[in-house]
């Protein structure tokens, strides 16, 4: 499959720009039908999508790995292509057993028509799950204090909505900003109905979000873990992960890109550690109970939800003298007079001498018949998540609830805020504080994220008996709040008819190759206006609610143009990571470690190269990651090459520093010489260059 | 090497000692010394010309993660994943392949051994005193920042152990203002400014920079850390400064939690990149062909990405009916995260107050009968109350109950006295002693008030660069503690002597407060192997049963507990991981006075005081001999053996077993043993220097734990101890030593591997504390500008342990040859012989 990618990508410049050519003739009839009504051709355009689909000659390629995931890979005209992971999943509930592949996400990776990774764009990505909800579901999420699951959508034609926009992770943090401005300004002076449930819906809208974005980063991970074929670069992995993962924080989509590795890393580790604690703390708890601990696996060997389990024949006999519920959060089993005729799941299991679980009977074991107590979550902060309590199914969602309701009444109803009222931030405080150290299962963190999880894990673990599995299916719908949530059952169903109609706009000339031009257009801004107007764009975008987008008219070489700034913007993106390398400890730029230990000479001279021969004015920070590795290389064809960049680039910033390098007196001559040259030259070409060229890129 | 300013360093460490000791002893010696030793000084000089050290103390780094790293590449850079690593110590520079922990691989232990290269004198990360339950906690930093606001503490309590012994640091050959240390667990003087400063600069970051990490999260943990690393780059610029360290714990407290291989990377990248930062600076600076750059960790981490460590609650254990109901005293606090009280650093003993008490019920505080160190994870030290002090205290509340049977009144009043007889001479004699003592410590006080008084209330800022505050406080702070010790001690004494003093003619139990007779929060003497194997926690279902001589049957009336067999056979129903036993406990060692195996063993007249004794179960068990010859070469033998028993007179007994599998330390079956050629159960039955056994077993699963035991569990005597002084100076030695003997607990519980006793917390990452190889196995990477005369891609593979670390740094500086023969200025300092090696293959080599 990936040499056939290689193929594709492997088109001639020709054969890019023809490609351009199409994806003009789109813009033009895509932007026509904007201007007559947009809606009323995206209806009809899901009407037609099949048979389009099926007339469309589609470039569609799939690598399929023996177990548990496939690969499809579908070409979109204009230079990009959509990359979809399917899951093979197994039946829950339904008469039949056998399982069945399900579209789980979706990337749309812009290649611009060409092989280079360094121009390449990932630009939207679905979780296929993911859908808008229907009419009674928005108007249940906007009932407050209704935490309830009111039934599933059940068909899902449209095109899915994208959970993120990878490119422009920016947007989402000012829309919030807006949206949070109008709660507060308009909205919440009203009325306690209308805040509460303007509020309410504001809410549900956004843990469903949250919900489908855990979703899509623990199967991207599990993706990654087992080594399949690769859908993106390392560095990108991490980065869409990072960005995934920063969605949770108001302005998480302006963190600049070098931070996303680390950060990603930050909470991989976080996540490791939580669950490891948590499966530490369950099996101790278990173990002081006379309890059983059953860790459940995702495909990846990760335990990421767990079992307790009594035995039958420990009820009469009674192991242990005291239950301590502590962590646990369900009731006492050895009290518990309807364990003893319990006529709901159980299982049979075999244990040898060293207490170790084995597959049969033999000599020496010992049969023991299992009664599931609960399951809980274990990638949660500080304790297990119960989210099935097999006797007392609202247990965990009265748990879940408690903090919720706290937080609607005192917000929702009572408009107390605890940056208003100094007397409720100080008892909240101290109730926060309480519950989360003393780690009490109220008032925590949601358990959205392992609930979220566990849906994951109900469909792709299938160590796990039917029965058993379909009982959990059953009681973790419950410990849902979301009324706008969708039912295992009918997810697997709304991706399928999803990922159909994703597929069919993807083919559309009108469709996703359309939305691509448009936004190559947007891309554009940069590269044609100053600062200023791009603040205003930008403004326009935010207080129109992202319904204004500035994009550059067709008819300019646009794909050339993106061609060169994407991957100057690749290598300044490279040039800074290799300029921060290991300078954190260094309050002087000389002092820190010099980079030719740590990074492969070569990498780094042909993105200085790049630069020496496309930099621009607008390159700021590419002027201080040359000028950084300058100071920190020893190497002279390097530094030689800093200062071609430099030069090229040729803003103020790059003078100045060209200007400081030629003053150092612990720099060679020849170096010196050679940035008193650049100057020189450089002020002759600025003459011809400003009258030539008004603002903007001088790509022009 | 040493600039003449030195000497004030001297004073310092003078004031630590009784008084007049270095006039009497050390001073003659060090003249002698140095009139015998300038010319090998000055040759020294002229081979070794490293002039300064700086000496990164990384935590818990094992040597085969670095190395595994190192040789990984990364993609991104076509480089090493450690690049600076790779750079520095693996292209210029010498590693050591084989590098071990001596003794246990518990942090405080272990850098004791690497910072003072005497044998372990500290033998946990938390002590307690038997006596007074005085707990030492060495780990904990935050009481020296805030008593040393007040003046009331200047130096960690681990270095205040120490220097009360006599032993100096590897940084006190250097004088105060030629050094810069980190923050660490053998800290000399609190420094507040690196606080404030850290606060400070944490901030100190352009607009851009705080506004992502505000986003991401603000991160505050390593604060300290940043500017301890900002202050040893400026330090690295000064000239004068010769000595300069700092401690890194990040790996260990990572890889405690977290056992993937990602997030180690991590965290070894850091330190990398840290490690370029320093090798970049000392090549700036005027010296940097004279400066060696040393890498060292005091264990190794074991962790596995496959598995959870596992925790096993020794707390529960001790206070079940079945473990003897304990109230069980720790210093760290159960479930520390899950505690509002986890929150305040600064607390005594913690007592976890059991429902299971025979007869101590609701007494926790008064009468707590366990302390327990759990400290290190894969081991754990127990202490239990003197066996006889619980017999007593359960036979004074039965003659004090009312309804108590006339007949039972007799027996009961005779077996209390015949239990105080049998142990009266052996108390009557520790009493005399400890008294002796505590009138030495009256004395010393009241010198040492003088001493105080003398001493100049205003100082000059020069003065205060050069340390004298700290060695004023030091003062202050010894007397604080000498007033506590004898307050504390005295008190026990008072209630021994209320103990010893009761008379069975005129006693009467209803007239007797229970606490002037059993002292409170005491442990009292350690519990013999008898007391161990029978020990008594509370009283028999049946009640007390008479013989039918009419005395009171001592077997039946009590419930009795054999904590060897009861530690091993402790099993798990959830035995979930495949590589992991369902026994937490691997074995159990104690030790045993060598003078209670002379009628067994021929040679002990030539044996330490201490033979360790390894229990696995009753057929699987071991003694470790060890013997050192005049030169004080330590020598061990193990001898395999089954059903060792004491009885109540004493006397010892067990039967010789041959070697076979399944013994502790599993060393016949380990394939990675390695014997001379043709041999094997023969070589092993032999007596073998430290360094053969180290050379046979330090591939194998439990790498040198044969030494590492003795190490751990024996006690050991300090080659520089003067043996001449004053009355008082001899009985506070002896007084000091008492104190060394008293936190010595009554069993070391070593876990089985992937096992650990953390009660504190979780470490499901990985854990370290035992004597596994991987625990053990730690990292010493040296490199240096060319005079160092550091061998360059160089890898020594002979093993080493961490007593070879101080006198090996100590001749790199030309201040110790022959590993014997030291630099007179040292000599007056304090330094003594070491009874490690150097590693010769890094001195003046190229």
């Amino acid at each position: 499959m990936h040499h056939l990618k290689r193929e594709s990508k492997g088109l001639d410049k020709n054969k890019a720009y023809f490609g351009v050519l199409d994806i003009r003739k789109l813009y033009r009839r895509s932007w026509s039908v904007a201007r007559c009504s947009r809606g009323i051709l995206l209806v009809l355009a899901c009407l037609i999508g099949n048979s389009v689909a099926a007339q469309t000659e589609v470039n569609q390629q799939e690598t399929t790995t023996p177990d548990l995931f496939r690969l499809e890979r579908v070409q979109v005209d204009g230079g990009a292509e959509l990359v979809t992971i399917h899951a093979k999943l197994d039946s829950i509930g339904g008469e039949s057993h056998e399982p069945e592949w399900v579209p789980l996400v979706s990337v749309l990776r812009d290649t611009l028509g060409d092989s280079k990774l360094e121009n390449d764009r990932l630009r939207y990505l679905w979780e296929l799950t993911y859908t808008r909800p229907t009419f009674w579901q928005r108007v249940s999420g906007a009932v407050p204090f209704m935490y309830t699951h009111i039934g599933s959508k059940q068909h899902a034609d449209k095109v899915p909505p994208p959970l993120m926009d990878l490119s422009a992770a920016d947007r989402d943090v000012w829309n919030k900003i807006c949206w949070r401005a109008l709660q507060t300004i308009l909205i919440d002076p009203v009325g306690t109905p209308i805040r509460a449930s303007s509020r309410s819906y504001q809410q549900n809208i956004t843990d469903l979000r949250r919900s489908h974005i855990i979703r899509a980063l623990s199967l991207l991970t599990l993706y990654q873990e087992l080594g399949h074929e690769p859908i993106f670069t390392a560095a990108e992995q991490k980065e869409i992960q990072a960005r995934l993962l920063l969605t949770d924080k108001t302005f998480g989509g302006l963190v600049d890109e070098l931070k996303l590795p680390g950060f990603y890393q930050k909470q991989a580790s976080r996540v490791e550690d939580n669950v490891g604690h948590n499966w530490e703390l369950l099996r101790q708890q278990a173990e002081a109970n006379g309890l059983y601990f059953e860790p459940l696996e995702m495909p990846d060997g990760r335990a990421t939800h767990a079992l307790l389990w009594v035995a039958k024949s420990d009820l009469a006999k009674r192991p242990v003298e005291r239950f301590d519920p502590r962590f646990l959060s369900i009731s006492d089993p050895w009290s518990d007079k309807r364990l003893l005729n319990w006529d709901g799941y159980s299982d049979k299991r075999y244990f040898d001498r060293e207490h170790r679980r084995i597959e049969s009977a033999g000599p020496e074991t010992a049969e023991v018949e299992l009664i599931p107590l609960a399951l809980y979550g274990l990638d949660n902060p500080k304790i297990p998540a119960l989210l099935v309590d097999f006797r007392d199914k609202r247990n965990p969602k009265r748990r879940e609830m408690s903090r919720r309701v706290l937080q609607d009444v005192t917000r929702n109803v009572l408009a107390v805020s605890q940056f208003g009222d100094i007397p409720y931030l100080l008892g909240r405080s101290v109730f926060d504080f309480v519950t989360g150290r003393r780690g009490m299962d109220i008032n925590q963190p949601s358990r959205l994220k392992t609930y979220a999880q566990l849906k994951l894990l109900l469909s792709l673990d299938d160590s796990l008996e039917p029965e058993l599995r379909s009982e959990i299916s059953d009681r973790v719908e419950t410990v849902s709040l979301n009324p706008m949530e969708n039912s295992i059952q009918a997810e697997r169903k709304l991706a399928r008819q999803q990922y159909k109609a994703l597929l069919a706009y993807a083919t559309r000339p009108d469709g996703l190759p359309a939305k691509l031009a448009r936004d190559r257009r947007a891309e554009m801004t940069p590269l044609e206006h100053g600062k200023l107007a791009q603040i205003f764009f930008r403004l326009a975008n935010v207080v129109s609610f992202g319904k204004y987008s500035h994009r550059e008219p067709d008819g300019l070489d646009i794909v050339g143009r993106l061609d060169l700034a994407r991957q100057r913007s690749y290598h300044t993106k490279f040039l800074r990571e290799v300029a921060r390398t290991g300078s954190e400890n260094s309050a002087k730029v000389e002092l820190a470690p010099k980079i030719e230990v740590v990074w492969n000479l070569d990498q780094v001279k042909s993105s200085l190269r790049f630069l020496a021969e496309y930099g621009s004015r607008q390159d700021g920070k590419a002027v201080v990651a040359a000028a950084n590795i300058f100071a920190r290389t020893n190497d002279d064809e390097t530094r030689r090459a800093c200062l071609a960049a430099l030069s090229q680039i040729n803003n103020g910033k790059a003078r100045s520093e060209l200007l400081r390098i030629s003053e150092q007196k612990d720099v060679d001559d020849d170096l010196r010489s050679l940035s008193v040259q650049y100057l020189a030259n450089r002020r002759g070409t600025d003459a011809v260059t400003n009258s030539n060229t008004g603002t903007g890129s001088p790509d022009r | 090497m040493f600039s003449p300013d030195k000497s004030r360093r001297v004073a310092s460490r003078s004031i630590l000692l009784p008084a007049s000791r270095l006039s009497a002893t050390v001073w003659p010696a060090a003249l002698f010394s140095l009139s015998l030793s300038l010319l090998l000084l000055l040759s020294a000089h002229a081979n070794a010309q490293t002039k300064r050290l700086v000496i990164l103390k990384l935590d818990g780094l094992p040597y085969d993660t670095v190395d595994r790293v190192v040789r990984e590449q990364d993609p991104r850079t076509g480089k090493s994943q450690l690049p600076w690593i790779d750079y520095v110590f693996y292209q210029r520079g010498t590693r050591l392949e084989n590098f071990y922990v001596r003794g246990i691989s518990l942090s405080g232990p272990s850098w004791s051994l690497l910072e003072t290269g005497q044998h372990q004198q500290i033998k946990g990360n938390v002590e307690f005193d038997r006596y007074t339950m005085h707990a030492y906690d060495y780990l904990n930093l935050l009481p020296l920042f805030v008593k040393g606001a007040r003046g009331k503490q200047v130096d960690m309590p681990a270095v205040e152990v120490l220097d009360s012994l006599g032993v100096p640091l590897l940084s006190d050959a250097y004088a105060h203002q030629e050094k810069y240390s980190g923050f660490s667990v053998y800290q000399r003087g609190p420094r507040y400014l690196t606080l404030t400063n850290a606060l400070q600069n944490r901030f100190k970051l352009p607009p851009r920079e705080l506004f992502d990490e505000w986003t991401m999260g603000l991160e505050t943990r390593s604060m300290v850390m940043d500017e301890l690393i900002r202050e040893l780059l400026k330090k690295l610029k000064d000239p004068r400064i010769e000595y300069l360290d700092l401690v890194l714990n990040d790996f260990d407290h990572v890889a405690h939690h977290n056992g993937d291989n990602s997030s180690q990377l991590q965290v070894l990248k850091e330190i990398d990149a840290l490690i370029g930062t320093v090798w970049t600076t000392i090549q700036q600076t005027p010296d940097a062909e004279r400066t060696a750059l040393v890498i060292v960790s005091d264990h190794g981490m074991n962790t596995d990405p496959q598995i959870y460590g596992q925790g096993f609650n020794l707390v529960k254990l001790l206070g079940s009916s079945a473990g003897g109901g304990h109230h069980v005293a720790t210093k760290r606090r159960l479930l520390l995260d899950y505690a509002i009280k986890g929150l305040i650093p600064f607390y005594d003993s913690i007592i976890t107050a059991t429902r299971d008490s025979y007869y101590l019920r609701g007494q926790s505080k008064e009468y707590p009968t366990a302390m327990l160190d759990f400290d290190g994870n894969e081991r754990a030290a127990v202490h239990l109350r003197d066996s006889d002090l619980n017999l007593l205290h359960i036979l004074l509340q039965q003659l004090q109950r009312k309804d108590l049977e006339a007949r039972l009144r007799a027996p009961l009043t005779d077996a209390f006295f015949n239990v105080r007889e049998h142990r009266r001479a052996e108390w009557q004699s520790e009493l005399n002693e400890l008294k002796e003592e505590l009138g030495a410590l009256n004395r010393s006080i009241a010198k040492q008030q003088m001493l105080f008084e003398q001493q100049p209330k205003q100082l000059t800022e020069e003065e205060k660069k050069q340390g004298r505050d700290d060695e004023i406080n030091r003062i202050s702070s010894q007397l604080d503690r000498w007033r506590r010790n004898e307050r504390e001690y005295s008190e026990f004494a008072r209630v021994l002597t209320n103990l010893l003093a009761l008379k069975k003619d005129t006693f009467n139990a209803g007239r007797i407060r229970i606490e002037e007779i059993i002292p409170k929060q005491s442990m009292g003497d350690r519990n013999d192997v008898y007391r161990l194997q029978n020990y008594v926690v509370g009283l028999a279902p049946v009640g007390l049963v008479l013989n039918p001589a009419g005395s009171l049957d001592m077997e039946r009336s009590f419930v009795r507990v054999n904590y060897f067999a009861l530690l091993h056979d402790t099993t798990v129903r959830n035995n979930l991981q495949s590589r992991v036993s369902n026994r937490p406990v691997d074995f159990v060692a104690t030790s045993i006075p060598a003078k209670s195996l002379a009628p067994l063993v021929p040679e002990s007249d030539k044996l330490e005081r201490d033979v360790v004794w390894a229990y696995k179960s009753d057929d699987k068990q071991a003694l470790i001999f060890a013997r050192s010859d005049d030169a004080g070469q330590l020598s061990f033998r193990y001898q395999p053996i089954k059903n060792l028993r004491q009885s109540t007179d004493g006397q010892i007994t067990f039967d010789i077993v041959e070697w076979q599998t399944g013994l502790p330390l599993e060393i016949v079956e380990d394939p990675a043993l390695s014997l001379p050629a043709g041999s094997t159960k023969e070589w092993l039955s032999q007596w073998h220097t430290d360094l053969e056994w180290l050379g046979a077993l330090h591939r194998t699963q439990h790498s040198n734990g044969l030494i590492g035991l003795f190490e751990t569990v024996g006690r050991h005597a300090l080659a520089q101890q003067p043996t001449a002084g004053t009355p008082d100076e001899m009985l506070m030695r002896r007084f000091v030593q008492k104190q060394r003997d008293l936190v010595e607990a009554d069993l070391l519980v070593l876990a089985n591997n992937h096992w650990n006793f953390d009660a504190r917390g979780f470490n499901p990452g990985g854990n370290h504390g035992s004597f596994l190889r991987i625990s053990t196995h730690s990292t010493w990477m040296l490199a240096g500008g060319s005079q160092t005369g550091i061998p360059r891609a160089f890898v020594i593979k002979d093993p080493y342990d961490s007593l070879s670390f101080v006198p090996t740094m100590l001749a790199l500086t030309g201040n110790l040859r022959d590993d014997r023969s030291l630099a007179p200025e040292l000599t007056r300092k304090g330094f003594g012989p070491f009874p490690g090696r150097v590693v010769k293959e890094v001195i003046g080599k190229q």
